[in-house]
């Protein structure tokens, strides 16, 4: 730090030398009065030999100066300076700035969170995940557990270790008579140790000596859950508490921070995999049965060091070629893949990973371009002063200022003025990025969205303000600094200025166009919406409210689940005001979606193509009038379809055309693929609903299966209510009645049907995209206007002295009003036609998000530019006024 | 904006510190003492402003070819003593054999013009 020390210690030194030169002057002298001088002779002859002191020390110190750092901060003082003179200039200057890097760094830090962080794991870089291509172009990340077994011994050379963990599940927790919903990962014996997280509290799962399967009774909480439901009390550890009924015991807190595998969800609990068999009743072990963990394991693994993704590349594919000889025919694998662990690994769908990418691009592209708005418009400021500056420049110039050096003073103001704009501007996006992570996602599911003030999100929020200085300043420094001093105390500074106003005048059109662009987009984006939301359901959502409700979480076996839900459905139906109530597994635009492979009666699926599939659900009777589906063949389900009579489905519209075409569906059979000697039989077909948020599809082939026939009490299940009375009545009532049965049964997700369809699995995600493109949409906007407005009313009053003459040679105040508004016409149109144009590009980066609406819509181009024109003319038709206005004698004698 | 004065070298850049440091080699020697020794054993050639040998000073503390340590003069007075460092040694031997070269070939493109 020996430069610190020069610069703060550089009084010291200075001191020094002037005590040294002193010294050495009166030695001299000394010397000189020794050999018989007289004194007064002795010091001049002293001095005339040291030569001048105060040169002599100034030079000295020169040895010790920073010319640059010193010039830089002489700059910054003199940039504080002018900032301070014109306080309006510089307030707009900066609020302009921190909104245009405040949208970046919200949207930014979003794009951080969704795509960008790695876990708080150990080395994360060197941890990946893998999934499995299907011959047939599926492809899946949900491995049975002997395929697990398999990767986990052959894969020795490329990964140091190989976890696995079941999909996040919900389960009962009971601690001290309290029922509550945790959700779980079941994970391997090795599962911490391969993430490399260790305990923040007590002891982790640990790794089992030899072949032993681990299923002990232990429990590990996460960290927030410890602290948010325990209260951070260490006490914790060794106390008894029931998952679904069974009794574990807590051992240990994971390290802070760490939330499981899957990104944004928060991961509340882990237990041994083998547990998994205990707490969810499963009759089959999944260790030689590799149907019976539901959706399978998430794999993960860690690279041995040294190993990459690409070189572990051939020991995954021949890992899978081992495995696929073992696999029935149909789901033949064809190779497996390892992907990066990170918030972009794909969890099942590599295209989401695109989609992904695609909405960050989209989003920063839309945020950049408000800020590059707002940069437009701080240049046109800057030239503003320039032009008025031009005088102070030249005569800096000619008392000895480089123009390097003015050029270099200029953009310290613009990188003070950016850097000022940047501090507000992080300080707004986070603000922002706080809101969105408090905005409700209408999910049960517990998300992690920690939005952290990362270095990512500064460097991207201060890099945004350094390329905003450059932007902003160069072109009025150079402007500034380019006048010759003869020129500039000649004139009047009117043809430099003229020259000023064509400048400006571009850049309003680019402001124009930019922000036609943005409003088209928010536009394209807002009438997706609103066709996403007009499109026929094929259901009616109002007046449903949804209640689920999980019998395994309270302890229950299957019997008592069957016994409880009877008795709950006769109770609910018979409460006052209730129409109808019935169970279903899964609710329209729910998380969960069920489907599955078909084997049709008298149908032969052709060689090498994929067996013929559909979605399903389980539903009990009433189901048809709950949901308001219409049936339009045959009959719904019935009391008397129980376990022992055959087998019956409801199949859709789509379902019925697609299998039976041309055919009367009704009496004809089809069964499952996993079960292919069950026939089930096709008792009705109802009208097409939509399941899901994918309106830019057909309805597809659907069915529904009667719950007494197919119940599986390892399943939450939604009880779904149609009441005219008000959602509270019935939610009070519907709670009573569960608990009047069973006090310890949770209930769960308590919404309308309607709040359903709008939560982040359906209509949110328009919404949000809706809401932000609108607000980037409205923000650029406002700059545009405030760009068009400044640019001709400074035009105009550049003007005034010429439309002075003007009007004193008999000018009518209409000509003078066309004159100052063919300006901004000019401007308009021009910015009109770019934008347009500028739209329909990006447009086709949007279009795959985009409903019901073409991307060259053409009445959301119209209505935008309509818009945009009308108010962009009135913000030219105020100063245009003004100057029809003017006093031709005044504006003759201002001059 | 103070411009940067040429201080009145002798002869050319850095043969001052050049000497300087042969000086202080042989033993560690106050301003004022250096000065002295210079004008001494150069009297009659060299004309060295006192003056300047101060900024060199600075220079060489900067470089840190030397050091300075305040200390006691011969005659009493509380002086800066100024020592060679390790790398003041070394930019020396360097330096003097850089400017032997630059010496001997001046000479030997005057040599002919001489006979």
């Amino acid at each position: 730090m020996s430069w610190l020390r020069r610069i703060f210690g550089r009084k010291r030194l200075y001191s020094e030398l002037s005590e040294e030169i002193r010294v050495h002057l009166d030695e001299e002298v000394e010397e000189l009065v020794a050999s018989g001088m007289k004194r007064e002779e002795a010091e001049h002859a002293a001095r005339q030999e040291f030569g001048n002191v105060m040169l002599t020390e100034e030079n000295a110190r020169e040895t010790w100066r920073w010319p640059w750092l010193e010039n830089f901060l002489i700059d910054i003082r003199y940039a504080l300076r002018t900032l301070r003179k014109s306080p309006g200039f510089t307030a707009i200057a900066i609020f302009t700035l921190a909104l245009g890097i405040g949208v970046n760094t919200a949207i930014f830090s979003v794009v951080d969170l969704l795509a960008l962080r790695l876990p708080p794991i150990e080395r994360p870089d060197r941890v990946a995940t893998l999934a499995y291509q299907e011959v047939r172009g599926g492809h899946g990340n949900g491995f049975s557990y002997p395929d697990y077994a398999e990767i986990r011994s052959q894969s020795t050379a490329v990964f140091s270790e190989v976890a696995g963990t079941t999909s996040f599940e919900r389960d009962g927790l009971s601690a001290g008579g309290n029922n509550e919903p945790i959700w779980a990962d079941y994970v391997t014996d090795n599962f911490f140790r391969t993430m490399g997280v260790g305990p923040a509290l007590g002891t982790l799962i640990k790794p089992v000596v030899g072949d032993r399967f681990h299923d002990e009774p232990v429990l590990v909480l996460s960290y927030s859950y410890w602290k948010a439901h325990f209260g951070g009390d260490p006490g914790v550890i060794g106390k008894l508490v029931l998952i679904n009924g069974h009794p574990v015991t807590v051992i240990g807190v994971a390290q802070k921070g760490f939330h499981g595998i899957r990104e944004l969800v928060d991961t509340q609990c882990y237990l041994p995999l083998g547990m998994a068999a205990v707490t969810g009743d499963l009759k089959k072990d999944f260790r030689t049965n590799p149907e019976s963990i539901g959706l399978g394991l998430t794999v993960v693994a860690r690279l041995k060091p040294g190993v990459t993704l690409a070189s572990a590349q051939p020991v995954l594919t021949a890992v899978a070629h081992r495995i696929a000889k073992q696999l029935p025919a149909d789901s033949e694998w064809r190779n497996m893949v390892a992907y990066a662990l990170g918030p972009l690994s794909p969890v099942s769908d590599p295209s989401i990973l695109n989609a992904v990418a695609l909405v960050s691009v989209l989003f920063l592209t839309l945020a950049g371009l408000v800020l590059i708005l707002a940069c437009l418009n701080i240049a046109n400021l800057l030239l503003v002063r320039a032009a008025g500056r031009q005088r102070e420049m030249a005569l800096r110039a000619a008392v000895g200022g480089g123009r390097g050096r003015l050029i270099r003073q200029l953009l310290t103001e613009s990188l003070l003025l950016a850097l000022l704009g940047g501090a507000g501007g992080i300080a707004l996006g986070l603000l922002a990025s706080r809101s969105i992570g408090l905005v409700k996602l209408a999910v049960s599911i517990p998300f992690a969205l920690n939005f952290q003030f990362d270095w990512r999100v500064f460097a991207y929020g201060f890099g945004a303000a350094l390329v905003t200085a450059l932007i902003v300043g160069i072109a009025p420094a150079l402007r500034a600094t380019r006048g010759s001093v003869n020129d500039l105390l000649h004139e009047g500074g009117r043809t430099v200025a003229a020259a000023h106003q064509r400048t400006r005048s571009i850049l309003v059109v680019a402001q124009v166009g930019g922000s036609l662009m943005l409003l088209i987009v928010a536009g394209l984006f807002v009438r997706s919406l609103e066709s996403a939301e007009r499109s026929p359901l094929g259901f009616e959502p109002k007046h449903v409210l949804n209640f689920t409700i999980d019998p395994r979480q309270a302890g229950y076996d299957e019997v008592r689940a069957r016994d409880f839900l009877k008795s709950l459905l006769s109770r609910v139906r018979s409460l006052p005001g209730v129409g109808s109530a019935s169970l279903a597994e899964t609710v329209p635009m729910g998380g969960t979606h069920l489907g599955m492979d078909l084997k049709i009666e008298g149908r032969r699926p052709p060689a090498g193509q994929r067996p013929p599939s559909a979605g399903y659900n389980v539903v009990s009777s009433q189901y048809f009038e709950t949901m308001r589906i219409p049936l339009l063949e045959g009959r719904g389900f019935l009391d008397s379809d129980g376990r022992a009579s055959p087998s019956v489905a409801v199949i859709n519209r789509a379902m019925a055309k697609e299998y039976w075409p041309g055919e009367n569906p009704i009496g004809r059979h089809f069964s499952s693929t996993d079960d292919p000697k069950h026939p089930i039989e096709v008792v009705g077909v109802a009208g097409n609903s939509r399941g899901r948020v994918d309106f830019w599809r057909r309805v597809g082939p659907f069915l529904l299966v009667p719950l007494s026939q197919n119940y599986d009490y390892r399943m939450p299940i939604t009880l779904q209510v149609r009441s005219s009375l008000s959602a509270a009545a019935v939610e009070r009532e519907v709670v009573g009645t569960v608990h009047s049965l069973s006090p310890t049964m949770p209930v769960m997700d308590i919404q309308t049907m309607t709040a359903e369809m709008h939560n982040i699995n359906s209509f949110q995600l328009f919404q949000i995209g809706a809401e932000l493109a609108s607000s980037l949409g409205i923000l650029g906007f406002v700059l545009a206007l405030v760009g068009v407005y400044g640019v001709v009313s400074y035009g105009a009053s550049q003007r005034t002295h010429e439309i002075g003459i003007r009007m004193a040679l008999g000018a009518q105040p209409e000509n003078v009003l066309r004159m100052v508004l063919r300006q901004g016409v000019f401007i308009v149109g021009a910015g009109l036609a770019a934008g347009i144009l500028a739209a329909a590009a990006i447009a086709q980066l949007v279009g795959d998000f985009l409903y019901g609406v073409s991307p060259v819509d053409p009445l959301t181009y119209l209505s935008a530019s309509i818009l945009l024109a009308t108010i962009a003319l009135l913000a030219c038709y105020i100063p245009a006024r003004r100057a029809m206005r003017v006093d031709p004698a005044m504006a003759l004698r201002n001059e | 904006m103070p411009k940067r004065k040429e201080e009145p070298r002798d002869l050319f850049p850095g043969a001052l510190e050049m000497m300087v440091l042969e000086i202080l080699r042989r033993r560690p020697l106050h301003g004022y003492a250096l000065a002295q020794h210079i004008r001494e054993r150069s009297d009659e050639l060299l004309r060295v402003e006192e003056g300047s040998l101060y900024p060199a000073l600075q220079r060489l503390l900067k470089a840190e070819l030397v050091t300075a340590e305040w200390g006691v003069s011969a005659s009493g007075r509380r002086v800066r003593i100024y020592r060679l460092t390790a790398k003041g040694a070394k930019h020396l031997e360097r330096e003097v054999s850089k400017f032997e070269q630059m010496l001997e070939g001046i000479t030997r493109v005057l040599a002919p013009a001489k006979s």
